[in-house]
């Protein structure tokens, strides 16, 4: 199957960004990552690359909470950012709290929550999507 | 009885002449001829007069007297029919001694007393009497008589009405005053006292301004003015005193304003009504008040951590051991990796289970709807059919097609499902399990009761803790201890409330009282 080019995970919990990189390359996710440990991290690097257009990830795995700037608050930079469109964002986190499944759902830009932990199953569905997208 | 003088010849002129001038007008030459004047008199002043004399030993009565004695006009009264005339008792004794001491000792007398009337009724009269003297010899008895009957009945309900209001001013719960318009005590009484602490005679060395709290000096003051220049009758006002030991007394006041018949105003009539208890208790539930919104934030900070911070723990193990298995295959194969894995497992179910928990005891705006029972019920047990028939349980199902509870649906599901898993689990070894169903509406309750026959708990050892969090009661492979938890905080979560009856190895009947929807 073909592989995602870059995947960005943006996470604070340094054992999931550990973890989720060896599934990913189990999985053979992606050719590439990006990680960054809060939003105002990835905002911050994703917002050139984004405008100069080269080498912008496919799909970012976003966590919720997390210090400085948190997954709502990097949303909602975001989705500031033109070509935002062109990349598929999904929330990752450990919360079943039912008020942010429904946040969620008023993002447009978000195509799935999926709840931690992360499994070779998850990620296999999420590559299906984004490649066949 | 009566002592009557010898008469005298002799008569002195002057007091003769006296007395024609006097009886010329009152009496006229006896009461036969009565003047229309002196007629008029008698009859709006309700006063009759009568004339006794010692020689003749004759009584005569004006038509007046007649007519307070409710006799005929042409009634001949005797001394002693007139004497009979007074109410046996106090009055007839003491009319018989004044008379006999205004013939005998020459004593004038004017005294109230009651007669009974021909026609047989109480009256309260004025006998006045007086001796016309002929050398020193009473030659006759000349009086008046008059009917004071509703005047006296007046003045005795008066009397009466004063005592009760003197009365429950006196006891009144409530402190109560009456102060002069310069603000100082006329009466105060038994719960004034008390509240302020002071005694009678010490309050009344005081004004009304010494027992206001000083930053309450000007409440009401503008009212007091209104009052006394009649624009306003009375007012209300909360207020604080000082006792005598110095403490604060919240009160309500309610003052008023007495006048004259002339609209001048007289003095203030004021009701003390002490608040402190009220105060302090209302200081006491807003004290509660807050320490339960306080105890609510914690829970909701402990329902977070339960659904963040634990959860993203349990899913890093989880997420690792998926790693182990897919890195180092080789590694699993032994008796631990499975226990590790079912361990973390079981950790990442109680906290989903804590945080169910939580998440209905942080719920608000619960949106409670009209949900059919039986309905509800025909769906759940569809949904472990499967189990139903493998464990081959019997369910007797007698609930009302039409009946409708308050409810919010998963919730309902939530409920009736862990009822009859339970019921289905905690069956007897040798026998399948049966369950019975039935409602009942009692108030603005429906009562859902579930029968099984199974174990059984013993209430007196496990009752006080059959609904606590994390108890289990049998020794079952599924026990969790959580499920009645739930089932009860989402049963109150809806207003209602479970109480239970079970007999060791006869069975238990739960009793699930819900809301009765206005739909039924």
């Amino acid at each position: 199957m073909k592989k995602i080019d870059v995947a960005c995970i943006i996470d604070d919990d340094p054992i999931f960004i550990f973890g989720a990189k060896r599934m990913m390359e189990l999985a053979n996710f992606c050719h590439s990552f990006m990680v960054f440990n809060n939003g105002q991290e990835a905002i911050n690097n994703l917002k050139p690359i984004m405008l100069t257009g080269e080498k912008i990830p496919e799909v970012i795995l976003l966590d919720i909470n997390m210090p400085i700037m948190d997954g709502w608050q990097f949303l909602d930079e975001f989705i500031q950012i033109e070509s935002h469109k062109e990349v598929t964002i999904y929330i990752v986190s450990s919360s079943i709290d039912p008020a942010d499944l429904q946040r969620a759902k008023k993002y447009e830009s978000i195509s799935n929550y999926v709840v931690k932990p992360i499994t070779a199953e998850t990620l296999k569905n999420i590559l299906q999507e984004v490649v066949t997208a | 009885m009566f002592y009557f003088f010898e008469k005298n010849d002799y008569i002195c002129v002057p007091i003769l002449l006296n007395l024609f001038i006097l009886y010329a007008f009152k009496t006229s030459n006896t009461i036969k001829k009565e003047f229309s004047y002196l007629d008029f008199i008698q009859r709006h002043a309700s006063i009759g007069i009568w004339e006794f004399d010692t020689q003749t030993l004759s009584l005569e009565w004006s038509s007046e007297t007649k007519k307070i004695h409710e006799v005929p006009l042409d009634y001949e009264p005797s001394v002693e029919s007139g004497i009979l005339f007074y109410k046996s008792g106090y009055s007839r004794d003491t009319i018989t001694q004044l008379f006999n001491d205004c013939l005998e000792k020459h004593e004038e007398f004017d005294e109230e007393l009651q007669i009974v009337t021909a026609t047989g009724k109480e009256k309260w009269i004025r006998a006045i009497g007086t001796p016309v003297l002929e050398n020193n010899v009473c030659v006759k008895v000349q009086g008046l008589f008059q009917d004071i009957d509703k005047k006296t009945k007046n003045s005795i309900t008066l009397a009466q009405k004063e005592t009760q209001l003197r009365k429950s001013f006196e006891n009144a719960l409530v402190g109560m005053a009456i102060l002069d318009l310069d603000g100082s005590w006329i009466h105060v009484n038994k719960s004034l006292c008390r509240i302020l602490g002071y005694s009678k005679e010490e309050l009344k060395s005081l004004t009304f301004l010494d027992i206001t709290h000083p930053e309450d000096v000007e409440v009401g003051k503008d009212a007091l003015k209104d009052m006394v220049h009649g624009n306003i009758d009375s007012y209300e006002a909360e207020k604080r005193y000082l006792s005598k030991e110095g403490d604060v007394i919240w009160a309500k006041l309610s003052s008023s304003i007495i006048k004259d018949d002339n609209g001048n105003p007289l003095h203030f009539v004021a009701q003390i009504h002490d608040l402190s208890d009220i105060k302090r208790s209302n200081k006491k539930v807003i004290q509660l008040l807050e320490t339960t919104e306080n105890q609510n934030k914690r829970l909701l900070n402990f329902a977070h951590i339960v659904s963040h911070n634990l959860r993203s723990h349990y899913s890093n193990l989880g997420m690792l051991l998926d790693l182990f298995r897919m890195d180092i295959p080789d590694a699993t194969n032994n008796e631990i990796f499975p226990l590790v894995e079912e361990a973390v497992r079981q950790l990442g179910e109680t906290v989903v289970n804590l945080n169910e928990v939580a998440a209905i005891n942080i719920e608000r705006n619960l949106k409670v709807e009209p949900i059919n029972l039986l309905e509800k019920y025909n769906s759940v047990s569809g949904s472990i059919s499967a189990l139903v028939l493998e464990s081959k349980t019997k369910i007797c199902v007698d609930i009302d097609k039409d009946l409708y509870v308050k409810g919010i649906p998963a919730y309902l599901d939530s409920i009736i499902l862990n009822f009859l898993t339970n019921a289905i689990k905690y069956k007897k070894a040798d026998e399948s399990a049966k369950i019975e169903l039935k409602t009942q509406v009692k108030d603005d309750f429906i009562i859902l009761a579930i029968k099984d026959y199974g174990l059984g708990i013993d209430l007196k050892k496990h009752g006080n803790k059959l609904f606590g969090m994390y108890k289990t009661f049998h020794n079952h492979k599924d026990s969790r201890g959580l499920g009645l938890f739930i089932t009860k905080n989402q049963v109150e979560a809806l207003g209602g409330k479970i109480e239970v009856e079970s007999k060791v190895n006869e069975g238990t009947t739960f009793y699930i009282h819900l809301m009765k929807d206005e739909k039924n």
